[in-house]
């Protein structure tokens, strides 16, 4: 499979997941092009869609909670930023998602 | 509910205590499960990334894909981690030692 | 002059945009691309995230200073480049 079919593959598997969610993907669509690409590399060296700015630690139970897309496992920072931490999804009513920070948990009182 | 809508997809006996098994009524991807001597029917497929579930973990009630580990309640079909995501239930009937599906989904669900 | 280190990943469009934004304001900085790095490296490195309660990339220290996530205001702050940013 082609790595431009893939892209589309996964956007299809992760729209129909983020949109009970309250998510939608970023209205950024260079943004959105590269990180689904990052993605689908990332699939083809490990077999898994993971994050693109987040560690892979070599720990089953936690790298899975990296998969793509990763919201139900860190819903409240998430929630709280009002976006995803590689910015591929955020909240539904977000136009303009540059002016979206990346803040870690502790910045917003999670641990 | 009318006779034609249930679908015969195996004997019951073929079904043991925690043990899972795909069926395809109609082609349709079903995973049946048998735990605390109930019988389950689901969506066989993760609704992640649509990975074949019956290759999975069952412990009690608990489903995890062998994919990425998303977890999910065989009674409700809920994932775990985020309950707005779920599998859809089918309902199951048993008659003459045969297992019924019916792929009306259920009520409430 | 201030010390820049960071850690990245060669893969997130942020870190990128890190690495960018120290780049244009002519300002050095060592880098290392966590998913580029041996077994031993990326050890080290998630000790670090980890005692700072670090989640993700980019991850820089500026001075004594660490800053998780692209934070281009803070890190103009703490250069005192406030009224000089590239945009």
């Amino acid at each position: 499979m082609s790595v431009e079919s893939r892209k589309k593959a996964l956007h299809y598997f992760f729209d129909k997941v983020v949109g009970p969610l309250g998510y939608k993907f970023t209205p950024d669509s260079d943004l959105m092009d590269f990180l689904l690409e990052q993605e689908v590399m990332l699939e083809q060296k490990h077999g898994i869609p993971f994050c693109p700015c987040q560690p892979l630690r070599h720990d089953r139970s936690r790298d899975m909670q990296i998969v793509c897309p990763c919201i139900p496992f860190h819903r409240k920072h998430f929630d709280a930023i009002r976006r995803c931490w590689c910015g591929l999804f955020v909240h539904k009513d977000v136009t303009d998602p540059d002016s979206l920070p990346q803040i870690p948990p502790w910045e917003v009182g999670l641990d | 509910m009318p006779a034609k809508d249930w679908t015969y997809v195996m004997d019951e006996a073929a079904l043991p205590e925690g043990k899972m098994t795909p069926v395809y009524p109609s082609g349709v991807n079903v995973l049946m499960a048998r735990v605390g001597g109930a019988v389950y029917a689901l969506e066989g497929k993760c609704a992640h990334m649509g990975c074949p579930l019956f290759n999975g973990m069952l412990e009690g009630v608990i489903l995890t894909c062998p994919c990425h580990d998303w977890r999910f309640n065989i009674r409700t079909g809920e994932f775990i981690d985020a309950p707005e995501l779920r599998l859809k239930m089918y309902q199951t009937r048993t008659e003459d030692g045969k297992l019924f599906v019916s792929l009306g989904q259920m009520e409430g669900l | 002059m201030k010390k820049i280190s960071m850690y990245t990943l060669s893969t997130c469009p942020w870190c990128r945009k890190t690495k960018k934004f120290f780049t244009e304001h002519n300002i050095p900085f060592d880098f290392i691309d966590y998913d580029l790095a041996d077994e031993a490296t990326q050890k080290r490195i998630m000790e670090e995230l980890d005692a700072n309660g670090a989640n993700g990339f980019p991850f820089v220290r500026i001075d004594g200073e660490v800053i998780v996530g692209y934070n281009p205001e803070r890190y103009a702050r703490l250069m005192g480049l406030e009224g000089a940013l590239v945009k």
